[in-house]
């Protein structure tokens, strides 16, 4: 059984900045190229026996402190690190800069790796041990595809700690970001040297648990570019699932449509002589069965009207119990010709549904009412048991539609704010007003 | 979140079939109880509520 292999103590030595004096403490030991000191903020060349002072640099109006302190140890996906570094590095758009940190972590054994935080968000980054390939808008790594986002020339305009490479105050890299979340493909440009490097994204709660920090993390401010959508790929599948659900409903339709009865219970013809005076307009219908279980009716009603309306006051009425279903119905068609064209309104039938009529002996009451000019109209009333209503699967595709678009919404919105900081946002604004 | 949109959608799904089965509907029906059994011999003893409805004599 073999053990694992123990972290070495810290290796340390003690030096002293040749400017002011003040103590210097050399984490990486040899593999140090720079070494800045916390004191004076000079840069002293960490490989020169004299520390010899490559720069100075004035932080009065830009002091920064690292909110993970140098020397912190912290176990990064199964390895313990030590902060041995720390710069804020700039980029300026439109005249306004913008700046993330970096923290050089370091392990004897497994060498350098980065994290990143920019407004909160952190980022997880190690060199790429292979070469990517990149055009303009695309960059291809280990198989996976990364979309541009960013070309920016940053400079570096705070340094503390040691580094392995010789650091400047504004020294400037071509820094191109290519993003595929939560994983984000950076090159770095400087002279004639490239650097390509892999950051993931992590959350600071996760950072501040790896390195046992008080308090809590910043809140992340924003979305961040290669930050993960908390819907991601839940977009595609909600879609799938709502093709699975309205494949459900017409599965629903069918089998509701082939157990309906749809049973013309009752229809007859009539004629509404409304010039007979003092005779009462309303009659009853003959009785008629509704059979089977609770369910509705429809009731039909088509009438031979011409630029005409007639209106019937109907009420389904249990021979039996004495419960009524009171509703109307109106009936008109129109139609004529002006300066916009010939034009209709209304149609010459009708229907309704009455909603969970219990079985039993029915008729109907009908009470016609019209223009009394119109003269005799001709109307038929059909009455259709257990019918499909088609407004109910509406409003259920509707149902099962909004969170679809809901999701679909949120994910465009979220990818929206995400792209909004590149240099290919989804939405263009234009700014000149 | 696709679990719980299924259980919704199932939800749905199932409220819709429930619906169907029981003849719900969104139409106006207004119910009134022990109409007499009189009306079928007078129809003109029973008046519906929708008898004051105002009618639309229009067209364009």
């Amino acid at each position: 059984m073999s053990t694992p292999p123990v972290p070495p103590k810290p290796m340390t030595r003690a030096l002293n900045c040749p400017q002011c004096g003040a103590a210097l403490v050399l984490r990486s030991m040899d593999r140090a190229v720079s070494i800045v000191c916390e004191n004076c903020h000079s840069i002293l060349d960490a490989k020169d026996p004299n520390l010899r002072i490559v720069q100075r640099f004035e932080a009065a109006l830009g002091e920064d402190r690292p909110l993970i302190p140098l020397g912190t140890r912290g176990k990064i996906r199964g390895t313990d690190y030590e902060v041995i570094g720390f710069q804020r590095r700039t980029i300026t758009e439109d005249g306004i800069d913008y700046s993330w940190h970096e923290y050089l972590l370091f392990n004897p054994f497994k060498g350098f790796r980065y994290l990143t935080e920019y407004n909160g968000h952190w980022n997880d980054v190690s060199q790429v041990t292979g070469l990517p390939t990149a055009d303009g808008m695309h960059a291809q790594y280990l198989g996976k595809s990364y979309k541009h986002f960013q070309t920016a020339t940053a400079r570096t305009t705070f340094v503390l700690g040691e580094f392995p490479w010789q650091v400047r105050i504004n020294e400037k890299a071509l820094c191109y970001d290519y993003v595929s979340a939560p994983f984000m493909l950076s090159s770095e440009v400087m002279a004639n040297e490239t650097t390509w490097s892999l950051g993931e994204y992590v959350s600071g709660s996760d950072i501040w648990k790896d390195f046992k920090l008080p308090g809590s993390p910043p809140a992340p401010i924003g979305v961040y570019e290669d930050q993960p959508s908390p819907l991601g790929a839940k977009a595609g599948a909600i879609w799938l699932t709502f093709v699975l659900l309205a494949s459900a409903l017409l599965v629903v339709f069918i089998a509701d449509a082939a157990i309906s009865s749809r049973d013309v219970v009752f229809r007859q013809n009539y004629a509404f002589l409304q010039n007979t005076p003092g005779q009462e307009p309303s009659f009853v219908t003959p009785v008629f069965e509704l059979k089977g279980r609770t369910s509705n009716i429809e009731v039909e009603t088509t009438a031979s009207i011409n630029n005409q309306w007639i209106y019937l006051n109907y009420a389904l009425i249990n021979d039996e119990s004495g419960q009524a279903y009171d509703f109307g119905r109106e009936v008109s068609y129109y139609h004529g010709y002006d300066s916009d064209g010939s034009w209709t309104e209304g149609k010459r039938d009708d229907s309704v549904y009455v909603p969970s009529v219990p079985p039993g002996r029915y008729y109907l009451r009908v009470e016609p009412e019209s223009e009394k000019q119109f003269g005799p109209i001709q109307y038929s009333v059909t009455v259709t048991r257990d019918v499909p209503v088609m407004s109910l699967y509406l409003v259920a595709l509707i149902a099962l539609l909004f969170p679809a678009l809901l999701i679909s919404w949120r994910t465009f919105n979220f990818e929206q704010m995400r792209w909004a900081e590149s240099d290919h946002p989804l939405v263009k604004f234009n700014n000149s007003d | 979140m696709s679990k719980g949109y299924l259980a919704y959608g199932f939800m749905v799904l199932g409220l819709l079939a429930y619906g169907q089965f029981r003849g719900y509907s969104f139409s106006t029906v207004n119910e009134v109880k022990n109409v007499p059994r009189s009306v079928r011999d007078n129809p003109g003893s029973y008046r519906s509520v929708y008898g004051s409805y105002h009618h639309y004599t229009g067209g364009k």
